[in-house]
């Protein structure tokens, strides 16, 4: 399969169930909302290392938020469904509860599993804190200097999957950085799926392990390095001198194929040779996304 | 849509206790199940409730009582779950002790809407209950929780040993308003005179009264301003002469 030239390579993503909560932050105005929404998403590429995942979904108009003010939904994602209100009351305490004018609310509140996030914030008051129940929902009013900060009681966790990928192999790192800024603009406007590394863009793609360490959980991938082509086995094609990666996370599979379909579509510009996935042989991941089923062919 | 309408044959002939219109089980009660519910007509005594009103419908946990209701007292008492639209004017003590659903009075309502039963000590303890018209006096006294709307203006006394929950209104609040207040939130839109034992603590622009206005005009149907969502309110801390962490909010024009 072919895609204005640029092969599309018969494999598979790998993908993995998660757990996610939604937010909806708030402000005063759509800078201060997506100030917050940057620190809260701050270092949270991968759970490898970040213990979470997180990514701004979209930036949402005033018509779209519980208090009529400009917002940004943002998806999180943990692997352990213990470790989500952790990460939420850590992260919300730390950089929205801060952040000037905001208010914090629950994007998932249809979801029956809830998580204890405003109500555990709530104790930084010191005992002036109140609550109020509106339409249903207990928001908790927690003074601060500047007024005071609202954050709803609890926030609603669902099943989510984490991992789909693409990886663009180009015949240059110009054409590849193009090639995965192209795919990038192609993905923002879509919902229920975020791109959590850093401009929704990987250099550095990582397989189990390490050749060296038994402590290191991944270690490079040294089959997608063009510069290792010689001194490993490779998965390049003749051709290839950079490759960059696409790393997509949804509220469930079908977001993130639609995600994959729109920016491999993107990617698949000049320059640009072949389009790959990453995977584990399928044994570790239960979601398989196969590139060209995503990109419309029958199935075999 | 299930649910029964109650219809006022005629003008009620006396102060009628109609409490028992809501009592146990009234949502799962049928047409001829409800007129024989008994309410109490001053001077007359117990009659069927069919006697006053005609019922049609089917059961369900929505109860519309039209007519002028203004002689029909405990309208909504002890209301758990549900909606119940009186679409004309309440009695005295509509939404007495209220524990949950929704009580939703288009016109006017009388004195101690959503106030405490007589030998009670706790008023509303959940649910909304929504006065498009003006309330009496001694509206919401007692409230452990829940929310108190008010479309027009409030008689004196409002709030009295309020322990928490929340009573606005679009109109004005009547003096005296929030007495023995520990932790309620009374909010005027049109205005009030702080007792004596609110002290004021600044003028801000809440978040939660956002929420609570927003929650008024598109769920409750209520004429909100927009001056009211986005404008600045002067907050008064009270009743300092009990544990005073309730409040006193007045929208003041910036």
């Amino acid at each position: 399969m072919r895609i204005r030239g640029v092969l599309i390579e018969e494999t598979f993503a790998e993908a993995f169930t998660m757990r996610t909560a939604r937010l909806v932050v708030t402000a005063r105005s759509p800078r201060w909302a997506r100030e917050a929404a940057l620190k809260l998403t701050g270092f949270a590429t991968s759970v490898i290392g970040c213990k979470c995942e997180a990514g701004i979904e979209r930036e949402l108009d005033p018509a779209e938020t519980p208090d009529g003010r400009p917002g940004t939904s943002v998806l999180f994602m943990v692997m352990a469904r213990d470790d989500l209100p952790k990460r939420l009351v850590e992260r919300i305490g730390q950089t929205v509860l801060t952040c000037p004018t905001t208010a914090c609310y629950d994007g998932l509140p249809d979801a029956p599993d809830r998580l204890a996030v405003g109500s555990a914030l709530r104790h930084f008051g010191d005992g002036f804190q109140g609550s109020k129940v509106i339409g249903g929902r207990r928001y908790w009013r927690i003074p601060v200097m500047e007024g005071e900060f609202v954050v709803e009681e609890s926030f609603g966790m669902l099943k989510c999957v984490g991992g789909g990928n693409f990886l663009i192999l180009a015949e240059s790192a110009d054409a590849a950085l193009a090639a995965a800024e192209a795919a990038v603009d192609a993905i923002a406007p879509l919902p229920d799926v975020i791109l959590p590394f850093p401009g929704g863009v990987v250099r550095s793609g990582s397989k189990v392990g390490s050749r060296r360490s038994r402590t290191m959980i991944a270690s490079t991938n040294d089959a997608f390095c063009p510069t290792l082509r010689a001194l490993a086995p490779s998965q390049l094609p003749e051709g290839v001198n950079s490759v960059l990666e696409i790393v997509i996370n949804g509220t469930a599979a079908a977001p993130i194929a639609r995600a994959m379909r729109a920016g491999i579509d993107a990617a698949c510009r000049d320059g640009v040779v072949a389009i790959s996935a990453g995977n584990y042989g399928g044994k570790l991941g239960p979601h398989h996304f196969h590139l060209r089923q995503v990109m419309g062919e029958a199935p075999a | 849509m299930s649910g029964l309408t109650l219809r006022l044959r005629g003008a009620l002939p006396a102060r009628t206790d109609l409490g028992a219109l809501t009592a146990d089980g009234w949502h799962e009660a049928g047409a001829a199940a409800m007129a024989r519910r008994l309410v109490l007509v001053e001077g007359t005594g117990a009659v069927p409730a069919g006697d006053l009103f005609d019922v049609q419908g089917t059961p369900g946990t929505r109860l519309v009582v039209a007519g002028d209701c203004a002689l029909g007292d405990r309208l909504g008492a002890r209301l758990a779950l549900g909606e119940v639209v009186v679409e004309g004017d309440a009695g005295d003590d509509a939404g007495q002790a209220m524990a949950g659903g929704r009580l939703v009075v288009r016109g006017s309502a009388g004195a101690r809407a959503g106030a405490a039963a007589p030998g009670h000590k706790k008023g509303m303890t959940g649910g909304e209950l929504v006065i498009h018209g003006r309330a009496g006096t001694g509206l919401g006294a007692g409230m452990r929780r829940g929310l108190v709307a008010c479309g027009g203006d409030i008689g004196a006394g409002a709030g009295t040993n309020l322990i928490a929950g929340t009573i606005v209104t679009l109109g004005a609040l009547g003096e005296g308003a929030g007495r023995l207040n520990r932790r309620g939130s009374l909010v005027a839109a049109g205005g009030a005179t702080p007792f004596a034992g609110y002290r004021l603590a600044a003028t801000v622009q809440p978040i939660w009264l956002r929420l609570l206005f927003l929650h008024l005009a598109r769920a409750l149907g209520l004429p909100v301003r927009r001056e009211w969502i986005e404008g600045h309110w002067r907050r008064f801390s009270g009743d300092l002469t009990d544990l005073g962490k309730g409040e006193l909010l007045t929208w003041t024009p910036s």
